[in-house]
Order: C-alpha cells, then structure tokens, then sequence
C-alpha cells in the first residue's frame, strides 16, 4: 500500500536523527533541530520522549545508538514500478537519466492506461531534438547560475536575440508547455521554451541579478449561487489558485481569487465559462472587461 | 483515545483536507457527518502537517479553517505531507532500522535464526529492559518487507536465508523526480524517493497545478495497480443522490485526468449495470482489487472507439444516437488566434473557415452538455448555434440572456 509508514515522515527523521548518531555525537539540540527541519510541528513532542526513553530502542538516553552504519533503504517495489512508469513518458527526455536498474520491471502505469482529456493539443516538441538540447542546456545554465543568450522567436514573429539570467522553468499542465523565467533583461520577463531558436551559456554569473517575479498580484471578487451543483465546481475549478472564501446567504458565496494580471484574459475566459453562475462584483474594471463581451456577444444577434 | 499525530487510516483526513481547501467556508458546526472531538483532532493533525498554510477567519457562524495554498508558488505539494503520516508500533520502527542495519549490504544473506540472535545480542542488550523479538515476529516482518520489494528471501541448503535488495542512487534523478512529483500521475512517490534524496534548489514551478489531486493518490494506485493486471475491483463510491455509499463491481480500464477542472475520473465496466461508467476518484474511499478478468482488452478497445465522441466522461451506450453540435464564431481582422484556439482546445470534432471572418465547430457527441462549458468562453463572438439537443440549445441562450441581466447588459440590472 502506498501509505505505508516506511514512507512517513517519521521514519525519515528518525534516519536522519540516527545518521548523525552513527556519524558523530548527536546532541540533543541537533535532534531538535533535524525534528524541526524534517517533521510536523507536533513531532517533537513524540519523537524525542520515545528515543530518549528507550520506547524505540535505536538511542540510549546519552544518545547513543546501536547501529553501525547510516541507515539506508533499498528501493520499493512500487517506487521501481513508478520510476519504470515516467521513464515511458514524453517529458522524460528532458533529463539525463538512466533506466538501467529498471530492467524487467512492469511498470506501474503505461500511456495507455490514463489519458488528459482537456489538455490543449499544441503542447511543446518533447520529442525535438533541438527543443530537448535547449532544455537541458538551460537546465544545466540555472544549476551552474550562469547568464545566457537566447535567441527566439516573439509572438508577432519576429526573431530576437537577449541576454539574460534564467531561474526557473514553470510548467503548465493544461498547456503542456514550459516557460522559462528569466531575470536581467528589459524586454521579458518569460519566453515559451517552445519559441527558442537556439541558445548558449555566457561564462558570466547570476548571483547579483535575479530579482523573480512578483506572482499573482491581483485578485477579483466574485459572488456565486450554489445551483445546478456550481458551487463544487467552481470551487474546484478555481482550487489552485490562492483564494479566500465566505458564505453570504443560505446558498450564496463570495470569494475572493488572487492571479497574476498576465493572466487576465485566461482568467475572464474560465469565469464566462461559468455562465450566470458566477458574478464579479471588484474590481470595477475586471467587471468592465466581462461586460465589454457581454456587449460584443449581443452585438451578434444571436437567435 | 489519546490524540497521535500519526494515523492508522487515511481516509478520515483525507475528507477534512479537501473540505479546509477546496472549500474553506465552514465552521466547526457545520461538519455535521463528524462529533466535534474528531473535528478538533482531525484540525489540529492538519495544522501540525500543514501550519504555515493553515488560516482562519472569525465570521458570525464561528471560525472558518480554511487551507490558503497557492500552488503556483509552491514547489512541492504539501499535501503529500498528509500521506507521510502513517502510525505504527514501536516495534514496528525499532525492528525496521535493525533489520536494514544487519542487512547494511546486498552481500549479507543471514538466517532467521542469525538475524533474531544479532537483534537479541548486538542491538538491544544495551537497553535497559530490552525489547523481545521472537522469530515468528521478525519473520513477519521480513515477509512484509519481502512483498515491498526491499528484502529477498533464498533457500541455502536447506535453510533460507534472507538480504536486501541492491540501493540505487537517484542522485542524478534529482531534477526528474522534482518535476514527476508534481506534474506525473501518482507523483507522491517521487516525493517519498525526494525525500531520500539531497533536495538542492528548485528550479521548477507549476501553473494549473491541481494539488488536491494528492489526496486521492492511494486509491488511483490501486486502481492503476488493477488496471495494469487487468483486474476487477470493488469500489466504494460516495454519491451525492443518497447517504450511502455505493459498492460497485468494475473492470477499471482508463483513468480520466482533467487539468481544467480539477477532478480525475475511473472509466471502468459495471458489471451490475452493464456498461462502461465514469466515477470520481475523489468520490471513490475504498478499492479492492479482485480476479482477473478476460473480458479487459475487449472493453478498453470499445472505449477507445467511444472516446472519439467524448468530450469529457460521458460515454452512456444507453444514448441510441449522438447529439450533434455546431456553433460560428467571428473572428476580426486580428484575431487569427481565435481559429487557432478552436484547433488547440477542440477534444474532437473539426473546425472549418466559412470565410475571412467567420470560423464554423462541429461534433458528435454523447453528451452536449459537457461541451457548455467549454462554448460559453466564445461569448462575445457567438454567431449561430445548431444543437440536435434543443433543450440544451435553448438553456444556453437563456444563461446568456441571464448574464445581460446579471451585469446590466442592453437593459435593467
């Protein structure tokens, strides 16, 4: 089964606790601090009376253990059929990996076996070979922190050529696509990894230039009517964006989302897809933009 | 019973958890299916898993709990940490860190007998009233670990003898699990290998990241532990129409995953009804898997075929025919990205140019109400509409005609 304590994070601590036992005199300030670092907030209160107090016997009260060796755990057999099952996934050339100790393990899931019904169609060449050496080489620049030169094409068509740190790579699962965050240049702040051309590492660092993005900025406000099961699919729709929600009447909520004013149009888009469900109510001109289709959609004289 | 951080049973949290995120409105009171006591334990094993996104709000029905997550700016899931959570027995742990002790190599192979006499005489005299561990119990154990996969078990002469496994060293897997343990399916188990392994930076992040995906990580790894063997299994399905739960016989044959709405489906054969059904893995609480069935090649290759008329889940073969759908859309002058979004987002159907302006979609499909959705994001360029399902067609024009009013378009608010 797959919550099964030897994954939990008890036993984690505990091999981290004994590691340095093994290692080293383990003090009792170090025990807490590898607690703090590693397990819940209460674990503490656990943990440390049932090592001290021989209830786990791994650690005599002076902190001694036992055992020989730093603990270590061989590879379960679900995890082996994990790994087996993305090493048959697209993605998986973007990284340098090796699948050699998975050699006649049946693989948890295959690419038959699920399937993303609403993912859009135009995802990035995971199959590319330049598309694959341009990942990994800007995978390698944000590991070694150094600046790049990446030339692409923008979204009117026209070949660039920047300067710039990379820090991040963010993914979008709906898009199946990969943006890279880049810092130090005037003219992005991202570029579709899909839109690269081609690129190469500068011998320069990045240490003193990356200033990340503020995300998710801006937020709106809307008031919903729990019919025709809405409000559970709204709620769900818009779970993965930081929000606050209250109940205003017996079947009426306000909620308040907060996202990044790049995605605004995407936004007014999901919320329309709502139909009468869902109302904004602030910002008046978040309320505006859904207007202004609104007036657009009457103006086609639909019958 | 005295309140653990730990749990025997993931089930009761996982129900709590979704409640504190998805929704995040309700009061201690209002968690009517629970007495209050679970409540307050179940709330207070969340915040010790996840304190720092734990928030409140004081509102006139008492104090809201809510989760506060935003997962475009998180790079793990933190609500894998609720699956690490599992209890045990102290002998449980003792025993584990021994037992992997002795066996430190894939070179060592000891009895039963050697293995117990080392735990007895190089571990626990030390202590004051050592532990005991008699064979039947380390046997256990060693079995337990064997069915894990971590621990081999050979006949030597006439005795068995028992070592672990070979390790692996995932060091250069860093970057890979990072990114499978969000994006990929069942991606808790990259985070119990991360876990293992030097965490470095985080040169990942996600956007449209569903996380409580999380939650229903148990149950889609049974499932897709049945599916790969082609088994049936008896599933426990909540239905929001009655207060029980449903037991169902189904040959799980495909998971549905949606990165737009939020929820991951089971399409599996009804043995009792007869016909491929969609159920919602979070409305799933329990899977048992049982026999083979010889029936799973023929049944996935008739939803293959269904699947190219489905736009979302809906594949009941009780419809005699499919519903057709068709819509026009204008485009302006600058808006060649209109026709390409119609080509992007489409799951099946086709997309024509009637002319420079106008683009025309056409389906069949089994259900046009899952399609709604998905046609309202084109309000503000609908032109016409020719649904075989009148009733829907009409619903549609009048939630338009309820939106003009809704924000005072062309007449009174």
């Amino acid at each position: 089964m797959l919550f099964n304590e030897i994954y939990g994070c008890y036993y984690n601590t505990v091999a981290k606790i004994l590691s340095s036992a093994v290692k080293r005199n383990l003090t009792s300030d170090e025990m807490k601090q590898i607690i703090c670092d590693n397990a819940f907030s209460e674990s503490f209160l656990t943990i440390i009376p049932a090592l001290v107090n021989e209830q786990w016997q791994l650690l005599n009260p002076e902190l001694n253990t036992p055992l020989k060796h730093e603990p270590t755990m061989p590879l379960t057999m679900l995890q082996k059929r994990w790994l087996k099952a993305i090493s048959l996934d697209t993605h998986i050339k973007l990284f340098p990996v090796s699948f050699d100790f998975l050699d006649g393990i049946e693989p948890l899931f295959t690419t038959e076996d699920y399937v993303v019904f609403d993912r859009y169609n135009d995802g990035d060449p995971y199959e590319d070979e330049s598309y694959i050496q341009n990942f990994h080489l800007i995978l390698d620049a944000i590991h070694r922190k150094k600046k790049v030169r990446i030339q692409y094409e923008s979204k009117k068509g026209n070949h660039r050529t920047i300067l710039c740190a990379p820090y991040q790579l963010e993914y979008s699962e709906k898009d199946d696509k990969f943006r890279l965050l880049i810092s130090g240049c005037r003219f992005a702040d991202t570029i579709n990894m899909g839109r690269i051309k081609e690129c190469e590492i500068i011998n320069e660092s990045t240490a003193l230039c990356i200033v990340p993005k503020q995300k998710n900025s801006e937020f709106f406000i809307m008031e919903l009517v729990d019919e025709r099961n809405a409000l559970e699919r709204i709620m769900l729709h818009f779970a993965h964006f930081k929000k606050e929600a209250e109940r205003i009447s017996e079947n009426s909520y306000r909620v308040k989302i907060y996202y990044d004013s790049d995605d605004e149009t995407e936004l007014i888009i999901r919320i329309l897809s709502f139909g009468p469900f869902i109302k904004v109510t602030e910002p008046e001109s978040f309320v505006n933009l859904i207007k202004e289709r609104l007036i657009m959609q009457k103006s086609c004289q639909l019958k | 019973m005295a309140y653990t951080e730990l749990v025997k049973n993931f089930e009761c949290i996982r129900s709590y958890m979704r409640e504190f995120y998805v929704y995040g409105f309700k009061s201690r009171d209002e968690y009517e299916k629970k007495s209050t006591r679970t409540y307050d334990n179940e709330r207070r094993r969340i915040e010790s898993y996840l304190g720092d996104y734990m928030a409140f709000r004081q509102t006139q029905n008492g104090k809201n709990v809510f989760l506060s997550i935003d997962s475009r700016n998180t790079v793990h899931n933190p609500l894998y940490k609720a699956l690490k959570s599992k209890s045990f027995t102290d002998g449980d742990i003792t025993l584990h860190f021994i037992l992997f002790d002795i066996l430190h190599s894939a070179d060592i192979a000891l009895t039963l007998n050697k293995i117990t006499d080392k735990i007895d005489k190089e571990y626990l005299s030390c202590f004051k009233n050592p532990m005991i561990f008699d064979e039947s119990t380390v046997r256990k154990k060693l079995k337990e670990y064997i069915m894990l996969g971590m621990i081999s078990s050979n006949k030597q002469g006439k005795q068995m003898v028992y070592s672990r496994n070979e390790s692996t060293d995932l060091a250069s897997w860093n970057d890979a699990l990072k990114f499978f343990s969000e994006a990929g399916l069942n991606g808790v188990i990259g985070s119990f290998l991360l876990d293992k392994t030097d965490k470095g930076h985080e040169h990942f992040s996600f956007k449209h990241h569903y996380i409580t995906y999380a939650l229903e990580s148990e149950i889609l790894c049974e499932l897709l532990k049945a599916v790969s063997e082609k088994r049936i299994v008896t599933i426990k399905n909540y239905t929001r129409r009655s207060d029980n739960d449903k037991i169902w016989d189904v040959l799980p044959l495909k998971i549905f995953i949606s990165v737009q709405n939020g929820r991951r489906y089971l399409l599996g054969y009804n043995f009792p009804l007869h016909e491929i059904k969609s159920y919602r893995l979070d409305f799933i609480t329990d899977v048992k898997i049982g026999d083979i069935s010889p029936r799973f090649c023929e049944l996935r290759e008739k939803l293959s075929e269904m699947q190219e008329h489905m736009w979302g889940v809906y594949c009941n073969k009780r419809h005699t025919s499919l519903e057709h759908v068709e819509f026009t859309v204008h485009a302006g002058d600058n808006e060649e990205h209109i026709y390409r979004r119609l080509n992007r987002e489409k799951r099946c159907g086709t997309v024509e140019r009637i002319d420079k302006h106008t683009c025309r979609f056409m389906a069949d499909v089994y259900d046009t109400s899952e399609m709604i959705p998905w046609i309202r994001t084109f309000i503000c360029r609908i032109t016409t509409m020719n649904f075989s399902n009148r009733t829907i067609e009409n619903q549609f024009k009048r939630d338009i005609e309820d939106m003009y009013l809704l924000y005072g378009v062309g007449g009174e608010e």
